[in-house]
């Protein structure tokens, strides 16, 4: 069990984007399952209308994903590594063959349960499926994230001045 | 078919959908990174996939001689055993 805090200790991310709540089973190198609760106050929720309809209230696809990929993320942070680049940053690179087949609404949690498929070096391939309650709603046949040093992130430095606005 | 040409086929496709590119697109010596604008992270793909399809190890040190399907092919076959 990897309780909040502990979660804000593995993961750069911070509020309004770290968006996992708890993982309850981690067995390093194999598989995680990670949990985020859903509430009206989600910053995605804030600017909708009175006059909204139940279903724009649909947990937005792209926010499911990350959340995912942090469950992920969490999987790969726990296994051992042989990479080069230990403490690099850590990156999504892609995805394949996500399906989202269900929505999640507030008040629902997510349970995402996450497969270490293969690591090859600093990249590294997960897959799965999040779950609301009985039902899944979502499917991942590739998650694929990279782990770069931190000077291949840094800018690079302007070749001509900028022109002024 | 014969087991190489099926083994040239499935890898065929296989890259293909990595690259996002139509099967019949990719031909037997066409670059991947000059002609179909391969980037490292898809040879990582490619890698990973062969590793899980064909069940074997290939280190990634062979990564620079995997430029075009034929040298996919010969690789793979080298550490899956294949007697093509």
């Amino acid at each position: 069990m990897i309780e909040h805090a502990e979660l804000r200790a593995l993961l750069p991310q911070r509020h309004p984007i770290l968006l996992l709540d708890r993982a309850s089973v981690v067995e390093p190198g194999r598989r995680v399952v990670g949990h985020k609760a859903i509430t009206g106050s989600e910053p995605c929720y804030r600017d909708l209308p009175d006059s909204a309809s139940p279903k724009s209230f649909g947990y937005p696809h792209c926010l499911l994903l990350e959340s995912f990929g942090q469950a992920a993320a969490v999987l790969w942070l726990t296994s051992d590594s042989d990479g080069e680049n230990e403490d690099g940053v850590l990156m999504f690179a892609g995805a394949r063959d996500c399906r989202f087949v269900g929505r999640a609404y507030p008040g629902d949690t997510l349970h995402h349960e996450v497969r270490l498929e293969h690591v090859i070096g600093d990249n590294a391939f997960a897959s799965g499926q999040t779950r609301v309650g009985d039902r899944v709603i979502a499917t991942f046949g590739s998650l694929i994230a990279v782990r770069r040093p931190h000077s291949a992130l840094a800018a690079p430095t302007p070749s001509q001045p900028r022109p002024a606005p | 078919m014969t087991s190489a040409s099926q083994h040239l086929e499935e890898l065929r496709e296989m890259i293909a959908e990595i690259l996002e590119l139509e099967p019949e697109e990719i031909s037997d010596t066409g670059d991947f990174v000059e002609e179909y604008e391969a980037d490292s992270l898809r040879a990582i793909e490619i890698l990973a996939q062969l590793e899980k399809k064909y069940g074997v190890e290939i280190p990634q040190s062979e990564l620079p001689e995997m430029q075009n399907l034929e040298a996919v092919y010969k690789v793979v076959a080298g550490y899956a055993g294949w007697q093509d």
